[in-house]
């Protein structure tokens, strides 16, 4: 019920991360999995995929250094992005992943190179509306368990 | 067999053996397992929450390698979930050597990326299904409905 100021807060940065394309019905499949055994589910989640995808940036960049340019290893790391933003649902870090595969089939060194910096820049906004969003979500958590009679 | 009346009570379905989804479905006792062979830990997880969200017993390694080294000490499992990129010795070689072992557990192929191509390798080297990422409960689900019935 979105009764309180933080309820209504909440609600509306969601409609946005799924109205501006940023997640997709992956998103709320993970959501469902959350349970009283693993509230936090989906917070653990994107926060480990921030971690491991940063390793995966740094093997990409190091890739992209490398001249000429191994195309075949490119696409293989980026394949392993492309699978763990569409786990999380990160819908327009996945469609920039699918970019720079189309440039690593076509051997377009400059194309990846572009493309990459796109991934990178949808991979950091996503980040930073998730974090914002989690935030704001625990703090309306911790509202409901003060009040309980808000979220009835 | 006289069709129930939609239950809303899961609890009770459950208990009167019916399927909470309220058509009639028998639950089946046996536990369902599987093993994950994907070296990306986000899927990794994400696939064997989905699965353990359907009852499923899961399991994950991180290669092909260790995949056929738990096969080869007779551990069972109803289904197997390949991933295409893995190290030292990729998805679609790892299901040839599955099958060649003689295993006939229920392969799933589920990559990333979608193209004719790999899905025919997948394919010819033995998977039952291609699947692209993500895994998502629904999919899983009637998976699950199919194997129960058979």
């Amino acid at each position: 019920m979105e009764r309180t100021p933080l309820h209504r807060r909440v609600a509306y940065m969601r409609r946005c991360l799924f109205d501006q394309g940023y997640l997709d019905e992956q998103f709320v499949q993970l959501e469902d999995l959350q349970d009283e055994a693993n509230p936090n589910f989906v917070e653990e989640i994107v926060t480990l995929f921030y971690t491991d995808s940063a390793r995966l940036i740094h093997n990409i960049e190091q890739a992209l250094q490398n001249r000429p340019l191994d195309f075949n290893r490119l696409d293989d790391y980026m394949h392993q992005f492309k699978g763990s933003s569409s786990s999380i649902g990160a819908k327009k870090v996945k469609s920039e992943c699918t970019q720079f595969r189309e440039h690593c089939s076509a051997r377009n060194a400059e194309g990846c190179i572009r493309s990459f910096q796109q991934v990178k820049q949808e991979h950091t906004i996503l980040r930073s509306k998730l974090e914002a969003y989690f935030h704001w979500q625990r703090k309306l958590d911790k509202q409901t368990e003060s009040y309980p009679e808000l979220a009835a | 067999m006289e069709q129930p009346s939609k239950i809303n009570n899961n609890e009770k379905s459950i208990q009167q053996g019916f399927s909470p989804s309220g058509c009639g479905d028998l639950i089946s006792t046996r536990k369902f397992t599987a093993l994950v062979v994907d070296n990306d830990p986000i899927c990794q997880i994400i696939e064997k929450a989905i699965l353990e969200s359907q009852g499923v017993e899961t399991q994950f390694v991180g290669s092909g390698i260790d995949a056929l080294d738990l096969l080869v000490t007779g551990a069972n499992f109803d289904i197997i979930i390949i991933a295409w990129v893995l190290p030292m010795m990729n998805g679609v070689e790892t299901t040839r050597q599955v099958r060649a072992m003689g295993i006939r557990s229920k392969l799933l192929a589920v990559t990333a990326c979608f193209d004719e191509r790999k899905k025919k390798a997948f394919l010819d080297a033995g998977v039952d299904e291609f699947i692209e990422k993500p895994l998502n409960p629904k999919k899983v689900a009637s998976i699950m409905r199919e194997m129960k019935n058979d």
